[in-house]
C-alpha cells in the first residue's frame, strides 16, 4: 500500500471500517469494498503473536540492578568519572560509581546472572529474551516515556496499543481491541496520553478497565434504570433506526452506527465477565498474589491481562508504577534506590512471574508476547555524593520480551563495562517496535496512515526488525 | 566524450533508437527533482555529465523512483535499461526543468465560470457532473435547509421559530449570530492545536492563555480580514503592542505542548538545544501547515523528500521565529508600562514603608509570644516533623525573607552517629556549609549549634541532593535556622516543620483579638492611624489599572544565531542563516538579514504570507471552508498542498474562490455567503445510486454528505435541549471538566461537575492536554496535542455506551423531559410531539407516536428523551 493512495478521508467510510472488528457483520457491495479504506486489518504476513501485552513501568526501572549484571560496578565503586567517561545526569548533581545494592545470581539452565530485585522473573531467564542495549531520545520523562509509548517524543501520536488495534482488528467484537490497565496507584506519567489513539480513529483508543463495580467507563447506566428499561431503549432504538435507515436508505455510517450499538449490549454482557474472577481456584489467586496486600492490585491486573488476552482481545497494557507528585509511585529512584526499586519490584516481580508461568501453563503463550519495558533506564553513578539513588539514563538500558517467535534466554545487544552506554548492536525504540509488529505479521513500514501531509508511522522513518532474537 | 566514443563504436545503430524514449521519461517523471541548482540525489537529469547509470535503473526497477509517484512501467524502465545496455548515449539538447510548477506554487488564475449555471459554483461544479453524465441532487426541504444551516453556521439546533424563516434570512441571521465565531472558531482551534496546558509530563497550566482563543471567536464574528487575522497571529505583539486583543493573536505561536522541564531544567547542554529547535520546529510547523498547507517540518532533517524545500529553507524559517519565546506577558504600550512602574512605585514604596511601621508597632510583642508557642509546638511535634523527601529539583524550602547579621542553624536530631552535611546553601545572600561533620550526637537538651559564616537577606535554603531522602547515615531530621539581628537576639526564621506535610500542620499563631490584646492605648491609637494609611495606600495601588497578563509570545531577551544543522542535529552546525521563507514560491521573496532583529523577522513573514502575490494563502484558507462545509475538500488534505497530498478536483474553481475572496477584502463571511447561496450546498443528501456507482467519494457534489455531530455539538446539543445551555456566558477563562490531581500530580482528573458553571458552549472549556477521558473524547474530540485538520468520524461500541450511560447524558435527559412536562402538559401524545418538534423539527408519524407511547407507558419521559438523543436522526445531520 502507498501512502499516496491512502489520504482521502472521508465519513463514510470510516464509519464503515472503523466499526473495529465489526466490519465483517456489514454486507459490504463490492463498490463498498472498493472504496473503502485499502488498508483492512489484517496481518501483512503469518504472525508468530495474535496478542500482546506490554508491561510498563514508568520512571525509570534500572537494568544495572536486574537483568543487566555489571561486575565493575563492584570494582570502581565510590571512584569518579572521568575524561571522555564522563557522565552527564539529567538534574542531578554528578556522583561516583555505585554498585547495586542487590546480589546477582545465574539464574535458569542459562545461569543468566539476574539479581535479587526479581527472583520470581529472574526463575523465567529461560524464556526470555534480553534486548540490553536499547536506547531512548530523550532523557526527560515525557518525551522519553512518549516514545516508548507511541515512537514520538512528543504527545498526541497514536500508542502502540491502537496501531496494533488498527492493523489487526479485534477478535472479539464483545471487548475493545485495546484494553489498558493502571497501576491502581495512579495514572502512569502524561497520563492517558500513552494508550491514546491519536489520529487513528476512536476506535482504536486504549479503554480502561477498572474492577468489579464499573469495567468499563459508562459501561451500564446507574441503578435507578432497571435491565428492562435498557432492554426496551435498545429495543426503541433499533425500531427508530432502522425506520430512519429506511428514509435514508444506502447509508453505510447509519448501518455502522445500528451495529455499535448491538456490540454495545454485547459488551455491557461481556465486559462484567472478564472482571468476575469467582471461577478462578485458590491456587492461581494464590499465585498471583491476590492474598497478599502488596500485590493484591498489580497480581489482580495481571489476572486480568490473562482473562483479556484469553478471551482475544488484542492488546493489553499493563502498568506497574504510576505518576510524579506526591507520594511518588514509579521507578524513578533518584533518592534511595534501594527504597525505591525495592518497594515497587516488590509489587512488581511475583504477580508478573505468576502471569507468565499461567500463560505458559494454559498454551496462551503460544500465541501471546510479552513486553516489559520502561522509558530508560538509570545511571551507574549516584546522584550526588554518598550512597543514595541513579539519574535517568537513556544511553543504555534493557527491556525484556518473552513469547513465540523469540529466542528463548538469549541476550541481544550489550552496554559498557559499567552499563552507561549501549556499546554493542544498540537497539533503538524505532528497532524494537519494528519488531513487536514483526512479531504480530505487520510490516511496520506499510502499517501507517495519512495524517498533515505524512503517511505516519509507528517507527517514523526508521527502525529495523532485530532479526538476531527472532528464532 | 571516451565512453561516448566507445559507445558508438561497439554498438552501431543501436544508440539511435534508444534515447527518445528515455528522454520522454524523464522529462515526464523525473527531471522536476533532478535538474537546477541543487538536484535531488545531486543526480541532475539535465545533461549527460556525471550520471550514474547503474543507480538509476536500480531505483527505477525496484520502483523506490519516482519518489511519492507511481512506479515507472515495465516498458519504461526496459527502455532505460535499454539505452544504459547501450551506452546510455546522451542526444540532442540538454533537459531543461520543467517551465510548468507544481500546480499549488502558480499564482491562481480566475477565469471565467461555464455559461448555464448563475452561480460560478454550481457551474464549475456542473461542468464535471455533467462530463460523467450526473447533476445535482434536488433542493432539500425547508426544514433540513434551516437545520444544515443552523447546524453548520453555529454549531446548534436551530430555534423552534427558526424554521419559519427563508432560507436567505436563516443563513443572514445565523452568520450575523454570535455563536457563528464560536462555530467556526472552533474548527480554527483544532487546526492550530490550542491547548491550555503545556502538555508533557507536568503539563503545568496556562490560566492566561484564552484570550486567543476569544480573539479568533471575536475576530470570526466580526470577519476581520483574513490577512489581518494572518499577519496579528504572527506578529500582533509587533502591530500594535498595547492592544491586548493583538497580542493575544500571538497565543497561536505558543498554543502548542511546551516541555518546560526539558526547556528549564536539563542539564545535558545539547537536549536543551534540541528543546529549543523542538519549539521552533512546532511554530514553524503551525505557522506552514495552518496558512500555507506545506510540510517544511519534513525538511528538518534533509530536503523534502517530496516537495521543493530544501533544509536551508526551514532553517531560514526557524531563524523567524528565533526571538519568541513561550511564557505570559504584561500588555500595554511601553510608554503607558513605563507610566504605570513610575506611578505604582513610589505607592508601594509607601506601602511598605507603613507597613513596617505596623510591623514596628505590632511585631515586638507578638513575635515574642510567637517564639513562645513554636518552641511548645516544636517540642510536640519533633517526632512527627522529620524531614520530608526532597528531591533534586525540590530539595529546597522557601520562606518570608528574613534579614540578619548572622545566622545558625540549631541541630536537634539526626540519623546515625554523628550529623552530616555535604553542603547548604542560604540564598540569596550566598552563605554556604559544606563537608560538615559533627563531634557529637545532638539531642533536644544539647542541640548542635553551627554558625554560619555570613549576612543579609535570606529567604531559601537550599540542602545538597545526596542523604536528601532523609535515609542516609547522619542526615539531620529536625533543625531550625535561627537569624540574630543588631541587638543580637536568635530567632527562628525556618525550620524542618517547613517541610511537614501541610496538611497535618497547624502552626500556631496569633489572632488579631489576642493581638490586640497585647497593645497599650498609645500604641493601639498609632496603630490606627498606621492603618488608615494603608488602606489609603492600597486604595490608590488599587485605582490604577494594572495592564493586562496574558499568554502569548514572548520575546527573547536575545536571539540565539540560527544555522542550518546537518541531519537535524544541534551538534552539527553549518551555515547560518537569516531569516526567510519558502523559496519554491518564486512571486515573492523573502530574505531577512542574519544581524535582523525580532521585529523585523516576524513583520516579514506576516507581510510574505498575507501577500496578494503568495499562491498558497488564499487557495488554503478557502479549501479549509469548503471543506468543513461540504464533507470533502477540493484538495481533499486540507493542510498540505504538496506534491504527496491531494490534488485539486476542481482546479479552476478553487481559484475562482482564492481569487474572488482575496477581491472581496479577504472576507471570510463573503466566502461563506457565496457558499450558502450555491446551488450545490442546498442538495438533498439522499443517496443516488447511480452518482454513488460513478463517484462513491463525491467528489463531483451530486448530494450533500450526511455529517455526524461532532463532539462539541452533541454536548451543547444536548444542553441546549434541556433549556440549559447558558448562550450569553462568552469568553474568559474556560470553565473545567478536568483539574489537575492534588498532592503534586500531574494527572488531570475528569470533574462529576454537571452544573450551571460548566452548562456553556464547549469551545469555552479549558483545553487540557492528556487529560482524563471526559465524554467528548469517545466522539472524537481532538486532544489539542497536535494539530488537526480534519477530525475523524469514527463509530465504536464504546461510543454507544457513553451516549446511552454516562451520568452528564442521563442528568441532561431528565432535564429535556422536565422542559417538555413543562411546556407540553402531561399527555404523553403532546409530550412525544413536542419532543420530536424540538429535536427533529418536525412531528412524529403514527408509528413513532406509538412506538414512543409504549416506551413511555413502560418507562418514563425521561429515558424516552435519552433514547431520541441516541437516535441517528438526532446525530446526523443530513
Amino acid at each position: 500500500m502507498s501512502p499516496k493512495h491512502q489520504h482521502k478521508t472521508y465519513s463514510r467510510r470510516e464509519a464503515l471500517w472503523q466499526a473495529g472488528g465489526g466490519l465483517a457483520g456489514l454486507a459490504l457491495t463490492r463498490m463498498e469494498a472498493r472504496a473503502a479504506r485499502t488498508r483492512s486489518p489484517q496481518p501483512d504476513f503469518t504472525p508468530k503473536a495474535k496478542n500482546i501485552i506490554m508491561v510498563f513501568l514508568p520512571g525509570g526501572f534500572s537494568a544495572i540492578d536486574s537483568f543487566d549484571y555489571k561486575p565493575d560496578l563492584e570494582k570502581f565503586h565510590g571512584r569518579e568519572t572521568k575524561g571522555a567517561n564522563t557522565i552527564t545526569p539529567f538534574f542531578g548533581k554528578r556522583g561516583t560509581v555505585m554498585k547495586s545494592p542487590w546480589t546477582f545470581k545465574p539464574r535458569g539452565q542459562s545461569g543468566k546472572m539476574i539479581s535479587d530485585l526479581v527472583p520470581n522473573l529472574g526463575a523465567l531467564a529461560d524464556d526470555m529474551t534480553f534486548l540490553h542495549s536499547m536506547v531512548a531520545r530523550s532523557n526527560a520523562h515525557g518525551p522519553a516515556l512518549f516514545q516508548m509509548s507511541t515512537g514520538f517524543i512528543f504527545q498526541g501520536f497514536p500508542s502502540i496499543g491502537s496501531w496494533v488495534s488498527y492493523g489487526l482488528g479485534s477478535e472479539n467484537e464483545n471487548l475493545p481491541s485495546f484494553v489498558v490497565l493502571p497501576d491502581r496507584r495512579g495514572l502512569p506519567p502524561c497520563g492517558v496520553s500513552n494508550w491514546g489513539n491519536g489520529f487513528l480513529p476512536a476506535a482504536h483508543q486504549g479503554v480502561i478497565l477498572g474492577d468489579e463495580r464499573q469495567p468499563i467507563a459508562d459501561l451500564t447506566p446507574p441503578s435507578s434504570v432497571a435491565p428492562r428499561q435498557q432492554k426496551a431503549t435498545y429495543d426503541l432504538l433499533t425500531e427508530l433506526n432502522e425506520e430512519h435507515l429506511r428514509q435514508n436508505p444506502g447509508e453505510d455510517a447509519l448501518v455502522a452506527r445500528i451495529r455499535s450499538y448491538e456490540l454495545a449490549a454485547r459488551m455491557q454482557l461481556s465486559a462484567p465477565d472478564v472482571t468476575d474472577i469467582r471461577s478462578e481456584s485458590a491456587a492461581t489467586r494464590a499465585m498471583y498474589g491476590l492474598d497478599h496486600p502488596v500485590t493484591r492490585d498489580f497480581g489482580y491486573n495481571c489476572l486480568m491481562a490473562r482473562r483479556l488476552v484469553e478471551r482475544g482481545v488484542r492488546c493489553v497494557q499493563l502498568y506497574n508504577g504510576g505518576h510524579f507528585g506526591e507520594p511518588r509511585v514509579n521507578w524513578d529512584g533518584h533518592e534511595d534506590l534501594r527504597t525505591n526499586h525495592g518497594k515497587n519490584a516488590a509489587i512488581l516481580d511475583a504477580p508478573l512471574a505468576a502471569l507468565i508461568r499461567d500463560l505458559k501453563q494454559r498454551g496462551l503463550l503460544a500465541d501471546t508476547l510479552v513486553v516489559l519495558t520502561t522509558e530508560f533506564g538509570r545511571l551507574p553513578i549516584s546522584e550526588g555524593l554518598g550512597e543514595g539513588g541513579r539519574d535517568h539514563n537513556p544511553e543504555g538500558f534493557t527491556s525484556v520480551m518473552v513469547g513465540p517467535g523469540l529466542k528463548g534466554a538469549y541476550a541481544h545487544g550489550a552496554t559498557d563495562e559499567l552499563g552507561y552506554k549501549a556499546v554493542e548492536n544498540p537497539v533503538t525504540i524505532y528497532d524494537q517496535h519494528a519488531t513487536i509488529l514483526h512479531l504480530l505479521g505487520l510490516d511496520h513500514q506499510s502499517l501507517s496512515w495519512y495524517h498533515n501531509g505524512l503517511a505516519r508511522r509507528l517507527t517514523d522513518v526508521h527502525g529495523h526488525v532485530i532479526k538476531p532474537i527472532l528464532a | 566524450m571516451v565512453r561516448l566514443a566507445l559507445a558508438c563504436l561497439l554498438l552501431p545503430g543501436l544508440h539511435a533508437a534508444s534515447f527518445a524514449p528515455v528522454r520522454a521519461i524523464f522529462e515526464k517523471s523525473c527531471i522536476h527533482c533532478h535538474s537546477g541548482e541543487s538536484p535531488r540525489g545531486k543526480l541532475n537529469l539535465s545533461s549527460a555529465n556525471g550520471l550514474r547509470t547503474e543507480k538509476i535503473l536500480a531505483m527505477v526497477t525496484e520502483g523506490k523512483m519516482p519518489l511519492g509517484g507511481p512506479p515507472l512501467k515495465a516498458s519504461e524502465v526496459d527502455a532505460i535499461r535499454a539505452w544504459i545496455a547501450g551506452g546510455s548515449v546522451w542526444e540532442g539538447e540538454a533537459l531543461s526543468p520543467p517551465k510548468q510548477q507544481f500546480w499549488a506554487f502558480r499564482s491562481p488564475v480566475k477565469v471565467a465560470p461555464p455559461a448555464g449555471d448563475p452561480h460560478p459554483i454550481d457551474a464549475f461544479l456542473r461542468q464535471k457532473l455533467s462530463a460523467k453524465g450526473l447533476d445535482f441532487s434536488p433542493r432539500a426541504d425547508q426544514r433540513t435547509l434551516i437545520r444544515r444551516l443552523s447546524f453548520d453556521l453555529t454549531g446548534l439546533p436551530p430555534a423552534p421559530a427558526d424554521y419559519a424563516l427563508t432560507y436567505e434570512q436563516a443563513s443572514a441571521k445565523y452568520l450575523a449570530s454570535p455563536h457563528f465565531g464560536e462555530r467556526w472558531g472552533r474548527h480554527w482551534l483544532d487546526v492550530v492545536r490550542f491547548g491550555e496546558t503545556d502538555g508533557g509530563e507536568h503539563n503545568y497550566e496556562r490560566p492566561n492563555a484564552w484570550p486567543y482563543r476569544d480573539y479568533v471567536i471575536r475576530s470570526f464574528n466580526e470577519d476581520l480580514s483574513y490577512r489581518d487575522f494572518i499577519r496579528e497571529q504572527i506578529a500582533g505583539d509587533l502591530l500594535a503592542p498595547g492592544d491586548p486583543r493583538r497580542v493575544a493573536a500571538t497565543g497561536f505561536l505558543v498554543a502548542g505542548p511546551w516541555d518546560q522541564v526539558q526547556a528549564e531544567i536539563n542539564k545535558d547542554k545539547a537536549m536543551a538545544m534540541t528543546q529549543r529547535m523542538d519549539e521552533l520546529d512546532d511554530m514553524v510547523t503551525t505557522t506552514f501547515h495552518t496558512f500555507q498547507a506545506m510540510t517544511v517540518n519534513c525538511a528538518r532533517c534533509h530536503d523534502h523528500k517530496f516537495d521543493p524545500i530544501p533544509a536551508r529553507d526551514y532553517y531560514r524559517l526557524t531563524a523567524v521565529f528565533a526571538g519568541v519565546g513561550f511564557g505570559n506577558r504584561r500588555v500595554a504600550e511601553e510608554a503607558s508600562i513605563a507610566e504605570y512602574e513610575s506611578r505604582i512605585k513610589p505607592l508601594k514604596d509607601s506601602l511598605a514603608a507603613w507597613k513596617a511601621k505596623l510591623g514596628a508597632i505590632e511585631d515586638p510583642k507578638r513575635v515574642a509570644l510567637l517564639r513562645e508557642r513554636y518552641q511548645a509546638y516544636d517540642r510536640q511535634h519533633e517526632s512527627e516533623a522529620l524531614r520530608m523527601p526532597l528531591n533534586p529539583i525540590w530539595n529546597r524550602n522557601r520562606f518570608s525573607e528574613a534579614a540578619g547579621e548572622r545566622y545558625r542553624l540549631v541541630v536537634t536530631a539526626h540519623r546515625g552517629k554523628r550529623a552530616r552535611i555535604e553542603r547548604l546553601l542560604l540564598q540569596p545572600a550566598g552563605i554556604e556549609l559544606k563537608a560538615f561533620t559533627s563531634a557529637r550526637p545532638a539531642s533536644d537538651a544539647e542541640p548542635l549549634i553551627i554558625d554560619l559564616a555570613g549576612s543579609g537577606k535570606v529567604r531559601e535554603l537550599t540542602w545538597a541532593t545526596d542523604w536528601n531522602t532523609g535515609s542516609g547515615d547522619g542526615t539531620v531530621s529536625v533543625y531550625r535556622l535561627e537569624a540574630a539581628g543588631p541587638d543580637g537576639n536568635w530567632h527562628p526564621v525556618a525550620s524542618s516543620l517547613d517541610h511537614a506535610r501541610s496538611v497535618e500542620i497547624s502552626l500556631p499563631s496569633v489572632t488579631p483579638e489576642e493581638q490586640t490584646g497585647l497593645l497599650d492605648a498609645e500604641q493601639l491609637a498609632q496603630r490606627e492611624s498606621v492603618r488608615r494609611e494603608i488602606a489609603r495606600v492600597e486604595a490608590a495601588i488599587a485605582a490604577i489599572p494594572e495592564p493586562t497578563k496574558l499568554y502569548a509570545a514572548v520575546p527573547k531577551a536575545s536571539i540565539t544565531p540560527s544555522f542550518v544543522l546537518e541531519r537535524g542535529s544541534v551538534t552539527q552546525p553549518r551555515e547560518a542563516v537569516g531569516a526567510g521563507a519558502m523559496t519554491a514560491v518564486r512571486q515573492i521573496s523573502l530574505d531577512v538579514p542574519v544581524a535582523a532583529n525580532d521585529r523585523a523577522r516576524r513583520l516579514a513573514l506576516a507581510d510574505w504570507i498575507a501577500s496578494e502575490k503568495n499562491p498558497l494563502t488564499a487557495r488554503v484558507i478557502v479549501n479549509r471552508v469548503w471543506y468543513l462545509h461540504f464533507g470533502n475538500g477540493l484538495v481533499n488534505t486540507p493542510s498540505d498542498f504538496g506534491v504527496n497530498g491531494d490534488r485539486p478536483s476542481h482546479p479552476e474553481l478553487l481559484d475562482w474562490l482564492a481569487v474572488s475572496f482575496m477581491e472581496n477584502n479577504w472576507s471570510l463571511k463573503w466566502l461563506h455567503r457565496t457558499i450558502l447561496s450555491s446551488r450545490a450546498y442546498q442538495q438533498t443528501s439522499a443517496q443516488v445510486p447511480r452518482a454513488f456507482a460513478i463517484d462513491a467519494d463525491n467528489r463531483l457534489y451530486w448530494r450533500m454528505p450526511l455529517k455526524r455531530m461532532d463532539a462539541e455539538t452533541i454536548r451543547d446539543s444536548v444542553l441546549f435541549h434541556a433549556g440549559n445551555l447558558d448562550l450569553q456566558s462568552r469568553g474568559g477563562p474556560g470553565f473545567a471538566l478536568q483539574k489537575k490531581g492534588d498532592a503534586g500530580s500531574y494527572i488531570y482528573k475528569a470533574l462529576a461537575n454537571d452544573g450551571p458553571a460548566v452548562w456553556k458552549r464547549a469551545v469555552y472549556r479549558f483545553s487540557v492536554r492528556g487529560g482524563e477521558r471526559i465524554m467528548m473524547d469517545s466522539f472524537d474530540c481532538p486532544d489539542p496535542a497536535v494539530a488537526t485538520p480534519q477530525r475523524s468520524v469514527s463509530n465504536t461500541p464504546v461510543q454507544a455506551l457513553t451516549l446511552l450511560n454516562n451520568d452528564f447524558i442521563l442528568s441532561q435527559a431528565g432535564a429535556v423531559a422536565r422542559r417538555v412536562e413543562r411546556e407540553a402538559g402531561s399527555a404523553t401524545a403532546a409530550q412525544i410531539g413536542h419532543l420530536y418538534q424540538l429535536l427533529f423539527g418536525r412531528l412524529p408519524s403514527t408509528k413513532e407516536q406509538a412506538l414512543g407511547a409504549n416506551f413511555i407507558k413502560n418507562s418514563n419521559l425521561a429515558l424516552y428523551a435519552r433514547a431520541l438523543l441516541n437516535t441517528n436522526e438526532f446525530l446526523y445531520v443530513p
